[in-house]
């Protein structure tokens, strides 16, 4: 719902941003043939947050019209005012890079309806039954999410666009002497499902590479415990640039706490390291999850968190970057229409280096190359876990069985100190929600990186 | 402009005019009053009020659901066609099905509205108080809120029940530092009705604050042992949740549940009873019907370790062939046991008190590992420091029949009623 709110400046008494927003939803999943979910959700409303000496107002409400809006605005401002007559912060002016801007990436090839949705999910769904003969169960699941915003804010912003990204996830489950395995995988990221699969035989060969390493690793072997030389594929090391080091340099949990408040400026990993939350592009390419403007109306530029093994930067919101004398990066990003903006990550990757993987491969005696992650969690030292949920051990510079599901964990600002090599590739990942009192889609990703991690075992 | 009532039925003709053979409509409306704090600064006071109507329909045993929240006349006569269309687009499945008639009901439990200079005052309260007996440690985040939910079902059944709750939510995280050495993050919350206490007496609040506070400085776990792990009720939470995702609708229909075919059979040991219990005077009251139209009741999941209760929607138990649960899996408690926490620790030669668990999903077969953050080694019956980068591995079936001690006393959250369990046979290592 494009709504023209620059009419509505006048009702702007302090520090004012007013959104309007609509996200919409299409979830479809074929369970062993049969259609358990069907649905599809739009929720969408206006919202208002208000500065005032120090202290924020924030309202909602999900009518969308211009008496609720005015509304919104008066209690966001009564909100603030209810802190500021009570409380006795000093006031400051929050630094300001307005900007006006048009971003819209829905698709152009006009929707396909619900039943064709699940026809090509049914169609995928047959492909596993035809092509995957040891499948004991399947799970055939479609998501889409688009995220429309209208974004006007006292200092000067005005901004709309709609975001999307379309993924298909296939879970497969083969049993072996009465144990079940699992493997999950996911296609399609940011675009609208037309735009991601107008030919979803496309992701014929990724499924079927996933259902061979499911069976290799229903016949695969326990890791064995302990600090290993590992080598994260693109996925793992995603998960480790968002949770571990990501999360850290948000400067919200930097003055929550986080240990990365005591290394700006320091080394932190080995100089073969860059990290950077990216706002858009990447390399010259649009990134999973592009974020053109934030929710401050901030316009929004990459991140540079570490440069050759230095913290270099932290990620911002306006009160953040007044509180830390820095620039503005633009990561404040809201949710729904009632969510107010957080410091988030956009597209947090690792750069690529000068290695090949088989190369990395042979260097390695004893170790293991691990492929997939499961989920991840990471504390305010920095010290993460991630469930393994692929992985091939190596033997004498070359790969050898399967492993089962399995735990890494360190402290990333010491594992990042024995990153010895980095692949020349990369790739992005943006099938989960990174939560933090609201879920918000994100991208993460890299190349293959080489270090020592430790690794459970049984 | 119709109210609440005239909304849902006019919902369920929408759907039944637009060509529905069986149509359901739940309307929600919520109002959000919330105090938040960062870095231990109350800085932001926010006001929501959120509607989402999900209408459902069934034609020749096709389903289809749109959640909306325009509700107006216009937006559900929209919605019902599309509902329709999305159910005639399925494929017929002999599960799906609505709740049978039953009587008409609504409840109300809690205040209808909040006292925003209470909840201000027992927030600065809080923060003044933290700020004070532990001035190592930061509060991170706070999200202080009362709530005010109704909700609203019915179904061409002629099925009708209504359900208001007010109620005050609080969530704290904190992290504590001395330099350059940090603890591990942690995090508690509670809900209740009213703000009768300070709000660092309840729940494990205080507990945990004075835990994190000692955190800041870990040792490595001595040695790598196989024995005794002692959950804490905060972390007892997650070994629960994984324990039930294993009886609930998709693994017990792919099969691939570790507790297929385990009804009436021992999953646990003796001492272990767990009720799902929306109904109980322990609990603020929980959910009053499930979200396919039934009235909830109390159950016993678990009963003297044996699994006595699936968590089956309508459409798991036709799916299934087993009987539906009686409610959805809230409001948990497990039943007291006969031993003190020091009684408890005392008998412990060497182990592990786990205060929070950062650890990977399961494997199907039921196997896990992760990281014991916020954790004590026990050693000589005593409880001797706080551990760095400790792992614990099990196996969720093998734990629950490896029960070796519960507490009497428990916490209470307002979301579980929990004691400490002692789990036997446990791997931890250390880096």
């Amino acid at each position: 719902m494009k709504y023209d709110l620059k009419r509505f400046r006048e009702e702007f008494k302090q520090y004012t941003e007013l959104r309007v927003q609509e996200n919409r939803n299409i979830q479809v999943s074929v369970v062993n043939g049969t259609i358990m979910g069907n649905t599809r959700a739009s929720i969408s409303g206006v919202s208002a947050r208000v500065f005032n000496n120090g202290y924020w107002g924030f309202a909602s409400h999900p009518l969308v019209n211009d008496v609720e809006i005015r509304k919104v605005i008066a209690t966001a401002a009564d909100n603030a005012s209810f802190l500021s007559k009570r409380l006795s912060n000093s006031p400051i002016k929050l630094p300001s890079r307005p900007i006006q801007t048009e971003n819209d990436f829905a698709t152009s090839r006009g929707h396909i309806s619900q039943g064709d949705i699940i026809e090509i999910l049914r169609e995928i769904d047959d492909f596993v039954v035809t092509n995957c003969p040891k499948i004991s169960s399947r799970i055939v699941v479609m998501h889409q999410l688009d995220m429309e915003k209208s974004l006007i804010t006292s200092d000067g912003s005005l901004a709309y666009s709609i975001i999307p990204r379309a993924l298909i996830y296939v879970i497969l489950t083969v049993e072996k002497d009465g144990v079940p395995y699992e493997l999950a995988e996911s296609y399609g990221g940011f675009g609208e499902f037309e735009d991601r699969f107008s030919q979803p035989e496309d992701i014929y060969p990724g499924i079927l590479e996933q259902y061979n390493h499911l069976v290799y690793k229903s016949e695969g072997i326990y890791a064995a415990a302990g600090i290993k030389d590992c080598i994260l594929d693109a996925d793992l090391a995603g998960i480790l640039a968002h949770e571990a080091i990501g999360h850290t340099t948000e400067a919200d949990g930097v003055l929550g706490g986080s240990i990365a408040s005591e290394y700006l400026g320091k080394p932190v990993a080995s100089p073969l390291v860059t990290l950077v939350d990216f706002a858009n592009h990447a390399m010259g390419d649009l990134c999973p999850v592009p974020v053109f403007v934030d929710d401050e109306g901030t316009e929004a530029t990459d991140v540079t968190i570490i440069e050759k093994g230095i913290l270099t930067n932290y990620m911002h919101n306006k009160e953040s970057a007044h509180h830390f004398g820095a620039a503005l990066t633009g990561n404040a990003r809201a949710y729904g229409f009632s969510d107010e903006p957080l410091i988030r990550m956009r597209n947090t990757a690792f750069l690529p280096g000068e290695s090949t993987l088989d190369d990395m491969i042979a260097s390695i005696d004893d170790g293991y190359y691990l492929m997939k992650s499961s989920n991840g969690q990471a504390d305010s030292t920095s010290e993460f876990m991630f469930g393994v949920v692929l992985g091939y051990e190596i033997k004498r510079g070359k790969l050898g069985n399967a492993i089962k599901d399995t735990t890494i964990s360190g402290v990333a600002f010491d594992v990042l100190k024995t990153v010895s090599m980095i692949s020349h590739d990369m790739a992005w990942s943006c099938s989960g929600m990174c939560g933090k009192k609201q879920s918000i889609p994100v991208g993460m990703g890299g190349p293959a990186i080489k270090c020592n991690v430790n690794i459970g075992g049984k | 402009m119709m109210n609440k009532q005239e909304i849902i039925e006019y919902s369920i003709n929408a759907l039944l005019r637009a060509g529905a053979d069986k149509a359901t409509g739940i309307l929600g409306y919520s109002e959000k009053h919330e105090l938040n704090a960062h870095a231990g600064t109350m800085d932001l006071f926010r006001t929501t009020y959120n509607i989402g109507l999900n209408l459902a329909c069934i034609i020749a045993q096709k389903k289809g659901s749109m959640v909306i929240n325009k509700v107006d006349a216009k937006g559900i006569d929209e919605a019902a066609k599309g509902v329709v269309a999305m159910a005639q687009s399925s494929q017929p499945d002999e599960a799906n099905d609505i709740a049978e008639t039953q009587p008409h009901n609504s409840f109300s439990h809690g205040p209808e509205k909040p006292d925003r200079q209470l909840m201000f005052s027992r927030l600065q309260e809080f923060l003044a108080y933290s700020a004070k007996a532990y001035p190592k440690t930061i509060i991170e985040e706070v999200n202080f809120s009362f709530t005010k939910r109704h909700s609203i079902l019915a179904n061409s059944n002629d099925v009708l029940m209504s359900s208001m709750h007010g109620m005050y939510d609080f969530s704290v995280m904190f992290t504590s530092k001395d330099g350059v050495n940090t603890s591990s993050f942690n995090y508690t919350y509670f809900q209740d009705t009213h703000l009768d206490k300070p709000l660092h007496q309840c729940g494990s609040v205080d507990r945990l604050l004075r835990q994190s506070a000692e955190q800041i400085h870990t040792h490595p776990l001595p040695r790598n042992f196989t024995g005794k792990v002692v959950f804490t009720p905060d972390s007892l939470s997650s070994i629960i949740g994984t324990a039930m995702s294993f009886i609930s609708d998709v693994p017990l229909i792919t099969g691939t549940s570790l507790y297929k075919d385990k009804l009436g059979t021992a999953i646990a040991d003796s001492r272990l009873t767990l009720h799902a219990a929306p109904h109980s005077p322990l609990l603020p009251a929980g959910p009053d019907f499930t979200s396919d139209g039934y009235q909830t009741e109390d159950v016993t999941v678990i009963d003297k370790g044996v699994l006595s209760s699936y968590l089956l929607s309508l459409y798991g138990s036709r799916k299934t062939g087993l009987e539906r649960a009686k409610n959805g899996g809230s409001n948990w408690i497990v039943d007291a046991g006969n031993q003190s926490f020091d009684e408890m620790i005392g008998s412990i030669d060497e182990g592990l008190l786990l205060c929070r668990f950062s650890g990977g999903n399961p494997s199907d077969n039921g196997d896990f590992s992760g990281v014991a953050k916020n954790s004590y080694y026990i050693r000589d019956g005593k409880i001797q420091f706080p551990v760095s980068e400790t792992m614990v591995n099990g196996n969720i079936a093998a734990m629950l029949h490896a029960i070796c001690g519960i507490t009497s006393q428990r916490v209470m959250t307002g979301y579980t009623l929990f004691p400490w369990v002692c789990f036997d046979g446990m791997q931890v290592t250390g880096k």
